[in-house]
């Protein structure tokens, strides 16, 4: 019974000291080398529709997440404000009124942290829990949180 | 069937150069892109109308772009089993963001119509695109492709606005045998191309949107390069000056598309002016399941009695150019990237008054 009792308390103690990144939340990444600290709502969303935003006079590189359905889920509502449908015939109409180029989209949550990590005009966001650790990449706010 | 000459052949790969470098120039920051969009086109005409220069059965519009560092190169190149045109090729410098300085042939800042849609079908609601909006070689009465310098710039206007400045400056094409003769970027060119200038002053109610409203302005001096045309004429040139206004405005789930223009015809040696007007509105409501409707009412005054607009006519049973045209259609976005769309169109051209049925299909690849 004692034993019961002291695992209960220790699970409740290790649940409240579990840190901010293990709950579900989004954030926004760039390389560790990356001179970008910040961006704001509007650059965020100006990077991802595919218009040209630059920090230091570097040219940033949007990358998208999609490794994860609810991840594009919440990048479609929270970050673009658009239905898929929407977002990609943004992405078309930008390619045909000026040649702009659409952001490279990964799959694989690896490959994807690899691409930011080797290039510091990239910026990405993916689940805080696949960053924690991770000293290769800078993570710059967090954009979504359940 | 048309051939290809080594010069188009080289032109291919040296486009295709960047793409297959770009795998290994991440570290270098360059980029590249391309996109194809295809349609395939069913008509049906009553009286004598059969299929026009503007309804080829297929096209696909292949556009390309890379991106280094601050330069920009950009081009489309539109196939249809009767002509392949490199329509745009420019080489662009941007200095700030959204501020871009392109050199090279480019679709005149003028045309409400063609900056937005350009040649890809995919992206138009509706199959045909107003008369006046024509290009070139569908007998267009304004010139489209003006081979200069272009310069396009966006910035920020109150919290979520912009105004976009657009201005352009170049070669106008020539009125040849009952067309405009744009310069042509791959073919021959005889010459005889003077000064085009062009642009647009917008207003955005979002810097991210697609909705927007301004003023349109362009002066075109045309050569007469065909005796045929000289003869009609009673003049060696035309200069056109154009005037104009349109709004783009989406409000989900309605969209509206509208323009008009008045244009001014000198022709210089018959010490005679002539002047029309031209308009569209277009209004498109999104329905459940992916289905838009829309409809199109283009009306028109003094083309008539212009001798400019009646050098476009050659009375073989296409209706090069409509006083007045009703059309009614509907799209299914039936999955991703593709579309099916019928339009019913009754038109009042020139000589003849006709129905039009068409149906498309048309995509974007990949």
């Amino acid at each position: 019974m004692t034993k019961i009792a002291a695992t209960a308390v220790l699970v409740t103690l290790l649940t409240a000291a579990r840190p901010a990144w293990a709950a579900d939340q989004l954030v926004l990444i760039v390389s560790a080398d990356s001179k970008v600290e910040q961006l704001d709502s509007l650059e965020v969303r100006k990077l991802f529709l595919g218009l040209t935003v630059t920090q230091n006079g570097d040219r940033l590189r949007p990358v998208l997440d999609e490794a994860d359905a609810r991840v594009k889920e919440i990048f479609l509502q929270n970050i673009v404000s658009m239905s898929d449908t929407t977002y990609d015939r943004s992405l078309l109409r930008l390619a045909l009124i000026q040649g702009q180029i659409k952001p490279i989209a990964y799959k694989d949550i690896a490959l994807l942290l690899k691409a930011v990590e080797s290039d510091p005009t990239a910026v990405s966001y993916v689940w805080a829990k696949d960053v924690a650790h991770d000293s290769r990449i800078k993570i710059l706010r967090v954009l979504w949180y359940d | 069937m048309p051939h290809f000459s080594l010069r188009e052949i080289l032109l291919c790969i040296a486009l295709s150069l960047p793409w297959a470098g770009s795998a290994f120039a991440q570290h270098e920051h360059s980029s590249s892109d391309f996109e194809v969009f295809v349609a395939a086109e069913a008509f049906h005409g009553t009286r004598q109308t059969h299929r026009e220069d503007a309804d080829p059965w297929i096209d696909a519009d292949v556009v390309f772009g890379t991106t280094k560092h601050q330069f920009r190169v950009f081009g489309e190149y539109y196939i249809t089993p009767g002509e392949r045109d490199l329509e745009r090729f420019q080489m662009g410098f941007e200095f700030v963001p959204e501020t871009v300085l392109w050199i090279g042939r480019f679709h005149q800042p003028a045309s409400a119509w063609n900056t937005e849609h350009h040649h890809g079908q995919y992206l138009q609601t509706d199959i045909t695109r107003p008369y006046i909006e024509r290009w070139e070689d569908e007998h267009g009465l304004i010139p489209q492709h003006i081979t200069g310098a272009l310069f396009e710039s966006r910035h920020t206007l109150g919290r979520d606005g912009a105004v976009q400045v657009s201005g352009g400056v170049g070669a106008a094409p020539a009125v040849a045998d009952r067309e405009l003769d744009a310069i042509d970027l791959i073919g021959a060119n005889p010459g005889r191309h003077r000064l085009s200038v062009t642009g647009r002053l917008a207003y955005l109610p979002q810097y991210v949107g697609a909705s927007s409203l301004g003023l349109l302005f362009g002066h075109d001096d045309l050569s007469v390069s065909s005796a045929r045309t000289l003869a009609s004429l009673h003049s060696k040139a035309a200069k056109l000056s154009i005037y104009g206004a349109y709004i783009d405005w989406m409000a989900d789930p309605w969209r509206i598309v509208a323009a008009n223009y008045y244009v001014d015809i000198a022709l210089t040696e018959a010490n005679r002016n002539e002047s029309l007007m031209s308009g569209y509105l277009q209004i498109e409501r999104q329905l459940p399941g992916r289905f838009t409707i829309f409809g199109r009412v283009e009306d028109s005054a003094r083309m008539q009695e212009s001798r400019y607009v009646a050098l476009f006519d050659d009375a073989d049973g296409d209706i090069e150019t409509a006083l007045r045209r009703q059309a009614l259609g509907v799209r299914w976005d039936y999955t991703r990237r593709q579309a099916l769309t019928f339009e019913l169109s009754h038109i009042v051209s020139l000589t003849q008054t006709s129905n039009e049925l068409r149906a498309q299909w048309s995509a974007a690849i990949p």
